[in-house]
């Protein structure tokens, strides 16, 4: 629905509801998920002699550890194989950017999710049983808890001497201008310390799948993953083996926002399957789940902001802390992101010192989580702009409006940007919210109270890491026009994507198109994660469909007698003036497969400047306006509605990206109102869905997503990734809406009720 | 080692005969296993789907005589004379078929794992207000979680099938999706 734009906006805004989804869903994926016919890595039951494997975890959260006797284990009943870390032939380690992980700890356990040992047996009653059976001693070391701390206590990696062997995994520091000069020119400076919560995943599928040996040395992996080609050369590392014996096919996967970016059970699964000869299934339950997996970094970060008295920006000052708990992880790379983001990339700052610290703990693993950091920062730095407005007496929107970059100006790190719309008619579009002028009168209970804020997200890896995706097309013997990529599918609608775009771009109908992921065998498009897929199945479809319309064409005019100019792609097959004259099964049929193929492996558009490419070129941005309603007898805090404004580049399918945005805005939601894995002494406080409170259908606001599509006619990337997009300024604009409602700025999330109300009572009463 | 895995001695099998989806089956099994380990441990039925194992998720939700429950928290020696569906079962049946509708009209979904769960709930919904009673069918899907849509595409979809004359109308218009299959 286009709807009449608010004055001083060029570009088309238009209104992702109902109606826009109805009139374009595809329902071919849907209805095989809707009656439970898809199937997922965890339902594959069926396989012949699958045996089932579960892993000891460790009982403490750091010790060292001094036996570990499985011959007790060996012997119980429907045991197959029990094993341990001298039974991992090839490399005891693992993780995407450093390999500080070991697949089963031997020496030390670093948290209490490390693995020990794994069995494989008939039945899960009988592998867990055999674990129960496993003795381990441990002789305790003190638990490195808090993250502020972790640099002056006890080094959990004793190899790790690049900080002189103390707990900081990494540290850096992004800086522009002069800030000391700068801070001496403020009229204003807020300063204020912001935490962020260690929020779970909680997908609904816990990590899992089956690991299946052919039999001649090699593996086969049906688990839910987010890179199959990266997870497949880390497993080859570990079994010993050859990278071309390990085969990873991702299946259907019931979610994963980064969480399942890092190997899960693949190594005990796949060790076990090598030992016994079977196929070993592993599925986590939602404990071991909790207590083992990935988790978002908590942030503590003090940030010092200040502008003159017009309103200016001029100084920006960020000291932060990510607690990445036992291991590595992705935590470098999201310590970067939070960096990037904590530069305020909307906006035109004089100087800034950005600097981070990145400390191993024994509080879990953090790592890989959509947002990556980057919502963590926004967090801070949308919460500080309110400040300065708020000393300055002016409206938090003409606070921004005076600093947004402009389109043509230079990124927070001085890169080249590319921008979908101009970051200030985002902000115009969401002034216009109708939630503002929604007075509600308040009752004697319900504070109510509506705030906004706005984000910036990069599109690809980022940082001059390396970031290539490739895809093939072909016509299948069957007739189906087959496209294949690397990327996994756990339910962002990249199926359905990807088949508008090639359906746009040859002129078949859906059922033609037949969308192949997540092979290991096929071709590698690099992790699905960094809201990179759409960008590079775009590329890379720019790239072949022309090359594979142009053979097909050529072949079918052969084969019809008819001249190439005048053959179109239609439903079903190729069409000359408006008739059949060929299927696709009857061109697949005359063609040998590799005659009617295209592939090609395109780079993750970076920015051309000179040099080592820093920041993100491909900027998206988001305002989101939030409403909500504070409970005065609970300070329960209710969002009733959130209206976001998008500026992401071309909408392929409308589903997904409203799904997109939808989604993630309610996952920030939770990450702001409820959702925190505390952990006491490196235990975890919270083992399962009734501890942790998600949002349910009751807690979700009512959503309204408008799309500012300014994107050039000749734009070179014309589509963008949103999977990130939509949680990126749903926190900040809640807890300014909570402002709004009672005075109280909250700068510590999750929100805390006792806390909230306690500062209302203390607000009444200076009032 | 943590009390979590601690497994009692084998404990004794039992015949259980109940209702599966219209047919009698009879199940060998412990009496206190749960109905969602029962129904997969066949592989013919995939819908029901383990997410808490404590009753909050709904992702393993199935009908008991009609009604909606986790079958996570129903044990063996609650089955006998029971009727359970899934959504397995539950394909000819027309308001599954309107929900099915509705979910996929909407895009109600993403990576589905929840969705046969909250299928079941809003079936429940829809017969109970079919025999008369004042049913909101978002309390239906109050036990349902999803974590992937924000509940959005399920709103427009309860919206649906909310609209006066729908779905007790419902006479299996499911069949417009089925030529795309």
């Amino acid at each position: 629905m286009t709807h009449e734009n608010p004055p001083g906006i060029a570009g088309n805004l238009t209104t992702l509801d109902g109606d826009s989804v109805r009139n374009s869903a595809s329902k071919m994926d849907l209805t095989q998920r809707i009656e439970g016919r898809l199937a997922y890595a965890t339902d594959q039951r069926h396989l012949p002699g699958l045996l089932y494997g579960a892993i000891l975890r460790s009982a403490c959260a750091h010790a060292l550890i001094t036996r570990v006797d499985i011959s007790q284990a060996l012997g119980m009943p429907g045991v197959h194989a029990v094993i341990k870390a001298d039974d991992v032939p090839g490399l005891n380690r693992f993780g995407i950017v450093i390999r500080d992980q070991p697949v089963f700890c031997d020496e030390r356990v670093r948290y209490e999710g490390d693995a020990i040992a794994a069995v494989a047996a008939d039945t899960p009653e009988q592998a867990r049983a055999a674990l129960n059976a496993i003795e381990v001693d441990y002789q305790p070391l003190p638990v490195v808890s808090d993250a502020a701390l972790a640099e002056q206590q006890i080094a959990l990696h004793n190899s790790h001497e690049k900080h002189g062997g103390s707990n900081l995994l990494a540290r850096e520091t992004l800086e522009c201008g002069d800030i000391d000069d700068a801070f001496a020119r403020c009229a204003v400076v807020a300063e204020h310390q912001y935490q962020t919560p260690r929020q779970m995943h909680a997908f609904m599928e816990t990590e899992g799948g089956v690991a299946i040996p052919d039999g001649k040395g090699g593996v086969l992996f049906r688990v839910g993953c987010q890179s199959g080609h990266r997870d497949a050369e880390q497993l080859a590392d570990i079994l010993g083996i050859p990278h071309e014996q390990v085969t990873v096919e991702a299946m259907a996967t019931g979610g994963a926002f980064g969480g399942k970016d890092e190997l899960t059970v693949q190594p005990a699964a796949g060790l076990l399957a090598l030992k016994t000869g079977r196929p070993v299934m592993i599925h986590l339950d939602r404990f071991e789940s909790c207590r083992t997996g990935i988790k978002r970094h908590p942030v503590s970060v003090k940030m010092t902001t200040g502008c003159d008295a017009a309103g200016r920006l001029l100084a920006h000052k960020v000291e932060a802390i990510l607690d990445t708990g036992a291991y590595a992880s992705l935590g470098p790379a999201v310590l970067e992101n939070y960096l990037d983001h904590a530069t305020a990339p909307l906006y035109r700052i004089e100087a800034y010192r950005v600097s981070g610290r990145l400390v191993y703990t024994n509080n879990g693993v953090c790592g890989a989580f959509r947002g990556f950091g980057g919502n963590q920062a926004t967090f801070a730095v949308e919460s500080q702009l309110d400040a300065l407005a708020h000393s300055l007496g002016v409206e938090p929107a003409a606070l921004r409006r005076i600093n947004l970059r402009s389109p043509g100006d230079a990124g927070s790190r001085n890169q080249t940007v590319r921008w979908t719309a101009p970051p200030a008619d985002v902000l115009t579009a969401a002034v216009a919210s109708p939630l503002w002028s929604r007075h509600d009168t308040d009752t004697g209970r319900w504070l109510t109270g509506t705030g906004m804020a706005m984000g910036a997200q990069g599109n690809g890896l980022g940082d001059g890491l390396p970031d290539s995706g490739g895809g093939r097309i072909s016509l299948s013997p069957a007739g189906r026009i087959c496209v294949e990529f690397g990327f996994s599918d756990y339910g962002q609608n990249i199926v359905e994507s990807i088949t508008r775009s090639v359906c746009n771009g040859v002129g078949c109908r859906e059922t033609d198109v037949e969308v192949a992921l997540g092979s290991s065998r096929g071709p590698d498009s690099g992790p699905t994660s960094a809201s990179r897929s759409s960008v590079l199945v775009h590329s890379v479809l720019a790239s072949i469909l022309p090359r594979w319309i142009g053979a097909v064409r050529g072949h079918a005019a052969r084969l019809s007698g008819h001249p190439e100019e005048g053959l179109e792609f239609g439903p079903g097959g190729m069409f000359f003036n408006g008739r059949q004259v060929l299927s696709y099964r009857e061109l697949a049929e005359s063609a040998s497969p590799d005659e009617m193929a295209a592939s090609a492996s395109r780079d993750f558009p970076v920015a051309p400047d000179s040099g080592q490419p820093v920041g993100r070129y491909l900027q998206l941005q988001i305002a989101t306006v939030a409403r909500v309603a504070v409970d005065r007898l609970t300070g329960r805090v209710r969002v009733t509605d959130l209206h976001h404004v998008t500026a992401a580049g071309r909408v392929i399918y409308p589903p997904g990206y409203l799904g997109q945005i939808e989604g993630a805005a309610v996952m920030g939601q939770g990450m702001a109102l409820t959702e925190d894995m505390t952990t006491r002494d490196g235990s975890y406080l919270a083992d399962n869905l009734d501890q942790y409170l998600i949002p349910t259908f009751h807690d979700a606001p009512l959503q309204r997503v408008d799309v500012l599509d300014d994107t050039p006619e000749d734009d070179p990337f014309p589509v963008r990734g949103v999977g990130e997009l939509g949680i990126e300024a749903v926190a900040p604009a809640i807890t300014a809406a909570i402002e709004a409602a009672t005075g109280v700025r909250v700068r510590r999330l999750p929100v805390d009720p006792g806390d909230l109300l306690v500062a209302m009572a203390a607000k009444e009463q200076t009032l | 080692m943590s009390d979590h895995y601690q497994v009692p001695e084998t404990p004794a099998q039992e015949n259980i005969s109940f209702e599966l989806n219209g047919e009698a089956v009879t199940r060998s099994a412990p009496s206190a296993e749960t109905l969602l380990d029962i129904l997969r441990e066949s592989g013919q039925i995939t819908s029901a789907r383990a997410g808490c194992r404590v009753g909050r998720c709904g992702a393993c939700q199935v009908l008991l005589d009609g009604r909606a429950v986790p079958s996570c928290l129903v044990m063996a020696w609650q089955l006998p004379g029971h009727h359970v569906e899934t959504v397995e079962g539950l394909n000819k049946d027309p308001d599954f078929l309107s929900v099915r509708d509705a979910l996929a009209s909407e895009s109600a979904l993403q990576c589905g794992y929840c969705t046969p769960g909250f299928a079941v709930s809003l079936v429940a919904g829809i017969r109970q207000r079919r025999q008369g009673s004042t049913v909101d069918l978002t309390e239906s899907v109050a036990g349902n979680l999803c974590r992937c849509t924000g509940y959005g595409g399920l709103r427009r979809a309860i919206d649906q099938l909310s609209a006066p004359g729908c779905p007790d109308e419902a006479d299996g218009q499911g069949a417009s999706l089925s030529e795309n299959q």
